[in-house]
């Protein structure tokens, strides 16, 4: 028995098994009858049901191995990336799901908010409206009841799309401020505490804080210069514009990648502003990054060691900026630190749904690669990390709203000022 | 009434050509903050004592005017120590190092305690304080001093940069315990390389003198770098004299250590992306001259060395420091540089984190990761 022979002895006995667990997993979707077919290609997998595999005793290799595939449409995806976020569909919740947080998951899924930011405050102003229509119930008391109110709430949101550092860090925070609540309080006062203490949350740690970066990292933009920006983050807007308005003249290339070309949207917005901006698509960054006198990067969230987790394609530009020697600058309010440490982009990270972006806007022919492959195409996986790990070697420095640290310093800030949660 | 200065002295000791001129033009209408008390003219005065820095200076000078000040709200008095900082700034050519003073007493003087009983009371003891540092503060070139004496061994060659009174002080600590010797820049355009030689070689220590371009020749032959600093910035980097850069690129490619020496209120929360993000560079530093419109013939315009050599030579020894007679009058037709093209030359550079090995201060040795976490810690609390 070859090697190849006994991986895919021990593959098939897996897929049984899980088969026999799930029963109901739908034997014939079209990649499985495709599948079928396709056996002809040796070692090559089906991702389609393990069922039809077991059937016509095909192969399947681990390296392509499908993810479990009952839906191909939704739960594609190779075995090593499983255990990625994907989206998952939005079951059934036990306890009452408010119609704010409903609307808002939807919002998530459909990718119709957005950034870290954006999403930590929805996410806070949904919560505020749901802590003000909660009631505690009798023989309970709202510092210890209503965060197993919010739970659920909060389990809706994340299968609706993976939680977000920010809102994790924000939702902490409010888990402490609720069980930090007054049990003598009325109840009222005490919810139009807990909703005053969501705003100062937003104000301070967000709204300000932008303010903040907004004046430091204008100061580091002079007249002539070229700025280089990826995708679109919000700071990096409010910072372009601020720095715009207060008149100076530079000019910005705004690089932007597929799937989600969030960069159409900041290209719109600079230009909208009479901001002469140059727009075009990551691989022919190489040819223009000479022209760039400083890049100017967003961040999802901020790793202990410095590194940066950001959207997919942040780490690319970061690295060439170093290789070139233009100075990286990356915008990130402190709120949205995290206290684990990032090695790469692959422990971590999440996958956007397949459906949602893999169409090309213009894809005109029939045979396209990506158009053909999600139903059809059984030996194409397609994987749309969205977000990457930028080390921080290759960054020059952060722009926070306690002032423009370099990225290795990054975990005293917090001790620094005297905090023991982010 | 504000009696504006009209003749203030050359600011001599580290004034570039460009920017004191520009000083000069600011003088006229800019008022000086508290009425009787001229915080530049104090400021100067103190900077006269040889063994005072200039961040020193400067806290010296803004606790000598709290004193005179009338303030009677610590927001008045932090307004005007903030005026007296924006003055000094102005009026002096090179502020970098005089900022992280500046800051440092008026964040001090901020997150003061206010535990006095009358705020007259609270104002003396802030300017018994004030006092108290600029004291101590005169001890920790010694404990720098101290400190670097265990990473010199003995029979070290080590080089150094232009003039820094604490290499200097270490230098010659280290030379009453161990062998060593020292190659020193001449550090153009100022040339303090020769203050250095001078006193290292009265103090019979076997030194030697090399040109700013023979760094990179001398470097294999020496067992590390020892530079002073103007100020400490944020990154870990280093802001010094024009020619520290390249002596630490040239000491990272020789995999030599390069070790800066800076006393605590040298740091500085300032954070340089690159040499043109400091604040002393201005669009004149090294800039080409504006081309000529094509069709005039006005090509001749253009400063070109050979025709006016001559001229420019014998009206540059009349203006310029006694510093820079010695290098220019050797004969007319030495190929040197104008004092106008010095003039458009950067003071001070900014070296990158990633090549100094390490820090030496009176807070302890410290990496440059720990000198921008010590900042941050000092500014954040």
């Amino acid at each position: 028995m070859t090697k190849a022979e006994r991986r895919e002895l021990q593959e098939r006995q897996r897929a049984e098994k899980a088969s026999g667990k799930t029963g109901s997993a739908a034997p014939s979707t079209p990649a499985a009858k495709k599948g079928r077919r396709g056996s002809l290609a040796e070692g090559l997998s089906t991702p389609g049901s393990a069922q039809k595999g077991k059937e016509t005793k095909e192969g399947v290799s681990g390296a392509v191995g499908g993810g479990g595939g009952e839906d191909a449409g939704k739960a594609r995806g190779l075995r090593i990336f499983s255990h990625f976020g994907l989206p998952k569909p939005i079951t059934s919740h036990k306890g009452e799901i408010h119609p704010a947080i409903v609307r808002l998951g939807l919002q998530f899924s459909e990718f119709k908010i957005t950034g870290a930011n954006a999403r930590c405050i929805a996410t806070l102003t949904a919560f505020k409206s749901v802590i003000q229509d909660y009631v505690t119930p009798p023989n309970n008391t709202l510092s210890r009841h209503l965060m197993t109110h919010l739970s659920p709430q909060i389990s809706y949101l994340v299968a609706a799309r993976p939680m977000s550092v920010t809102m994790g860090n924000a939702i902490r925070q409010l888990k402490l401020e609720i069980s930090g609540t007054d049990i003598d309080l009325p109840e009222q006062d005490a919810k139009d505490a807990l909703c005053d203490k969501i705003d100062n949350y937003i104000r301070d740690r967000i709204i300000i804080a932008d303010q903040v970066i907004q004046d430091t990292a204008g100061k580091k933009i002079k007249d002539g210069d070229v700025i280089l920006t990826y995708a679109r983050s919000s700071v990096v807007e409010k910072v372009l514009l601020q720095a715009h308005s207060d008149g100076k003249k530079f000019s910005v290339i705004v690089v932007d990648s597929r799937p989600m070309l969030e960069g159409k949207n900041l290209l719109h917005t600079l230009s909208s502003h009479s901001i002469p901006t140059t727009y075009l698509l990551l691989p022919s960054l190489p040819s223009i990054i000479t022209e760039a006198t400083t890049i100017l990067l967003g961040a999802h969230s901020l790793h202990s060691n410095g590194a940066v987790y950001s959207r997919a394609g942040t780490a690319m530009v970061a690295m060439l900026g170093k290789e070139y020697r233009v100075p990286v600058v990356v915008c990130c309010e402190t709120y949205k630190f995290s206290e684990s440490v990032g090695v790469d982009g692959f422990s971590k990270n999440e996958l956007a749904p397949i459906n949602k972006f893999s169409t090309p806007p213009h894809s005109k022919s029939p045979q396209s690669l990506l158009s053909a492959s999600t139903n059809e195409n059984p030996y194409l996986e397609i994987l749309n990390p969205l977000y990457d790990l930028t080390p921080p070697t290759s960054i020059t420095a952060v722009v926070t709203e306690v002032g423009v640290i370099p990225p290795n310093s990054i975990s005293s800030i917090p001790l620094a000022l005297g905090r023991n949660m982010i | 009434m504000a009696v504006p200065l009209v003749s203030v002295p050359e600011f001599g000791l580290r004034s570039t050509h460009s920017q004191a001129i520009s000083v000069s033009a600011t003088i006229e209408e800019e008022p000086s903050a508290s009425q009787e008390f001229n915080v530049f003219q104090v400021y100067q005065r103190i900077l006269e004592n040889e063994e005072i820095a200039t961040p020193l200076a400067a806290i010296l000078a803004l606790t000598e005017l709290l004193d005179h000040s009338r303030a009677g709200t610590m927001f008045e008095l932090v307004k005007e120590l903030n005026g007296g900082a924006e003055v000094l700034k102005t009026r002096t050519s090179n502020s970098i190092s005089l900022n992280a003073g500046c800051e440092l007493f008026i964040a001090f003087v901020t997150l003061f305690p206010h535990e006095s009983d009358s705020f007259s009371e609270l104002k003396t003891e802030l300017v018994k304080q004030g006092q108290q540092y600029a004291k101590e503060a005169l001890t920790y070139r010694h404990k720098i001093a101290e400190l670097a004496l265990g990473f010199i061994k003995d029979d070290s060659v080590i080089l150094t940069h232009s003039y820094s009174r604490v290499v200097i002080q270490a230098l010659l600590l280290a030379h009453k315990q161990k062998r060593i010797s020292v190659y020193v820049t001449e550090a153009r355009p100022r040339g303090f390389g020769v203050k250095t030689y001078e006193i290292l070689t009265a103090a019979g220590i076997p030194c030697a003198m090399v040109l700013d371009s023979a760094v990179a020749y001398v470097m294999d032959t020496v067992d590390f770098v020892l530079v002073g600093s103007e100020a400490v910035v944020e990154s870990g980097g280093l802001i010094n004299a024009v020619g520290s850069n390249q002596m630490a690129i040239i000491a990272k490619a020789a995999n030599k250590p390069f070790y800066a020496l800076a006393e605590s209120y040298k740091f500085h929360r300032l954070f340089p992306l690159s040499q043109y993000d400091l604040p002393t560079h201005h669009p004149d530093i090294l800039s080409f001259p504006k081309p000529a419109h094509r069709s005039s013939p006005a090509l001749t315009a253009r400063p070109s060395v050979h025709p006016s050599i001559a001229g420019h030579v014998s009206t540059a020894t009349e203006e310029l420091p006694t510093w820079k007679s010695g290098l220019l009058v050797k004969s007319p037709f030495q190929m040197s540089m104008t004092p106008e093209q010095i003039s458009r030359n950067p003071s001070v550079d900014y070296t990158r984190p990633d090549l100094i090995s390490l820090v030496f201060s009176d807070v302890g040795i410290l990496t440059p990761e720990g000198v921008s976490q010590y900042l941050v810690g000092m500014f954040a609390g």
